[in-house]
């Protein structure tokens, strides 16, 4: 092991340090340098984990495999049997499917309602080294995703897509620290905030200080303004726990979140959202109007006696929900 | 440290970079991944003397700082590993017995590369950027010190031979 240095070294190490200081300062400052330098990098390795992903996806999750293996037995076992009843579904499901594909050339429904998805793989973890949580997946520009956008997976959020190359991009995970969301609950509709905590666990604050959390309730996004960057109605999590000894003035909650962020292999990247968003569906159409008509219906007098009362017509009702009876 | 030796040592730190961003990141460990790329660096810099470590230090930071997952401002991990690299340098003297030894070694090693993760932690504290839970923290530090404590004096023998393959005869004598 070589030795030595002394004044030189300490020299060097100053000139270093202060070099480093300025390119920190470059960067909190916004320069562009250093930005694509990082987005070339990108572009580099993308390639590489694309590459990667293919091999290692098997040995990915050995470790934790082998960790569940006495479970997998029963989960086997669980699995067959609902692999049955899944295929007695299916049978049904094809003569359901049929039907829908009739009426989907009428009414479009694969285009109304849904999300427009581009869906893609996941390439790539954030890095050991960073506290950051995020991954690289195998879509970018070229498929038409841009920063800001929502990433949902089968079961709900993931993340927000934080950088973008033309075939590659970024997408900083719901658990990094960074990451805020505002959703709703969907018992009360009690908007909050829910912060990634860098686990598997979420931070909720709820920002109606009069609001209420209670464990199993169901959270839902909010949305942004323009739908960037989270598209309203996406499943977030489920609230596990409520902090009833928090300090603060609303209340405050732990939630677990619906999707597995450390085994995602395929996500989809919201590229626009539904035309009709679910905060605006709810137009409560109005009642049928009930109009009560009263016809007076002339008795008519067998004789007229002077002095005897003048008899008053008996007065008939008639009902008519929707169009007027004319008489 | 020769301008060439700086170029080859950037050149293999560039390759772990790879291997960690494309190959380790991927792998599921229990507790938490490691960084192959800090125990390298490590490892590396104790090998040198204090200008080499120093440079190394710079050097390896820097391209840490490429990493496109870092949300941290370019430059935290190259200001942070010369300076950590420094105080290893200056440690690894007075320690050259224990780290003589595999286990040593191990932990000398795994305390460098931990070292430099709290004092990433404490700069993202003092920049202003969101850290996470201190209970997390405390897991991916702990993760990383077990992993990098294993895998370290595997490591060892091969920057041991690639120095002795990369340097001149001037820094040899």
């Amino acid at each position: 092991m070589a030795r030595g240095g002394g004044n030189r070294s300490r020299l060097l190490l100053v000139i270093l340090l202060v070099t480093s200081l300025f390119f920190i300062t470059l960067d909190l400052r916004g320069s562009g340098a250093t930005k694509s330098s990082r987005s070339l990098t990108q572009t580099i390795l993308a390639p590489i984990q694309k590459g990667v992903a293919d091999i290692f996806s098997p040995v990915g999750r050995f470790f934790s495999d082998i960790k569940n293996f006495p479970g997998e037995k029963n989960k086997v076992a669980a699995l067959e049997s609902e692999n049955a009843k899944l295929k007695n579904q299916a049978l049904i499901n094809k003569d359901v499917a049929g039907q829908l594909k009739q009426l989907k050339g009428v009414l479009d429904l694969a285009g109304r309602g849904g999300y427009q998805t581009v869906s893609a793989r996941v390439i790539g973890h954030g890095s050991a080294s960073a506290f950051s949580q995020t991954i690289t997946i195998d879509a970018g520009s070229a498929d038409h995703i841009t920063v800001d956008k929502t990433v949902i997976s089968e079961h709900g959020l993931v993340g927000v897509v934080k950088s973008v190359e033309a075939h590659s991009a970024i997408v900083l995970l719901m658990s990094d620290p960074a990451f805020k969301v505002g959703v709703r609950i969907a018992r009360n509709q009690s908007i909050g905030v829910l912060t990634g905590t860098g686990g598997n666990s979420f931070s909720l604050q709820l920002l109606d200080p009069a609001g209420d959390i209670q464990n199993g309730d169901v959270l839902f996004s909010n949305g942004s303004d323009s739908n960037r960057p989270f598209i309203p109605g996406v499943p977030v999590g489920v609230v596990t726990s409520v902090d009833h000894t928090s300090a603060t003035l609303t209340q405050t909650a732990t939630v677990k979140s619906y999707s597995d962020l450390g085994n995602i292999g395929v996500v989809s990247v919201v590229i626009s959202a539904p035309s009709t968003a679910p905060k605006q569906a709810i137009n409560p159409t109005p009642a049928p109007t009930v109009i009560v008509y009263v016809t007076p219906t002339p008795t008519p007098s067998p004789s007229l006696t002077p002095g005897a009362p003048t008899p008053s017509p008996a007065p008939s009702l008639s009902s008519s929900p929707t169009k007027k009876a004319k008489k | 440290m020769s301008p060439i030796r700086i170029g080859i040592n950037a050149a293999l730190l560039l390759f772990i970079f790879t291997i960690q961003e494309t190959v380790i990141s991927r792998i599921h460990l229990p507790i938490t991944g490691f960084s192959l790329y800090l125990a390298a660096l490590v490892l590396m810099v104790i090998l040198e003397n204090r200008t080499g470590a120093v440079i190394l230090g710079f050097v390896g930071g820097l391209v840490l700082d490429l990493s496109p997952s870092s949300q941290s401002p370019f430059g935290q991990w190259a200001l942070i590993l010369t300076a950590i690299s420094y105080i290893i340098a200056v440690n690894a003297e007075s320690v050259d017995e224990i780290i003589s030894r595999p286990v040593g070694l191990g932990l000398f090693v795994a305390l460098g590369a931990s070292l430099a993760l709290i004092a990433y932690l404490i700069m993202d504290s003092l920049l202003g950027q969101p850290t996470g839970t201190f209970r997390r923290d405390v897991i991916v530090i702990a993760g990383n010190l077990f992993w990098t404590m294993l895998i370290a004096p595997f490591l060892m023998p091969i920057f041991t031979a690639f120095r002795e393959a990369t340097i001149g005869s001037r820094e040899r004598i």
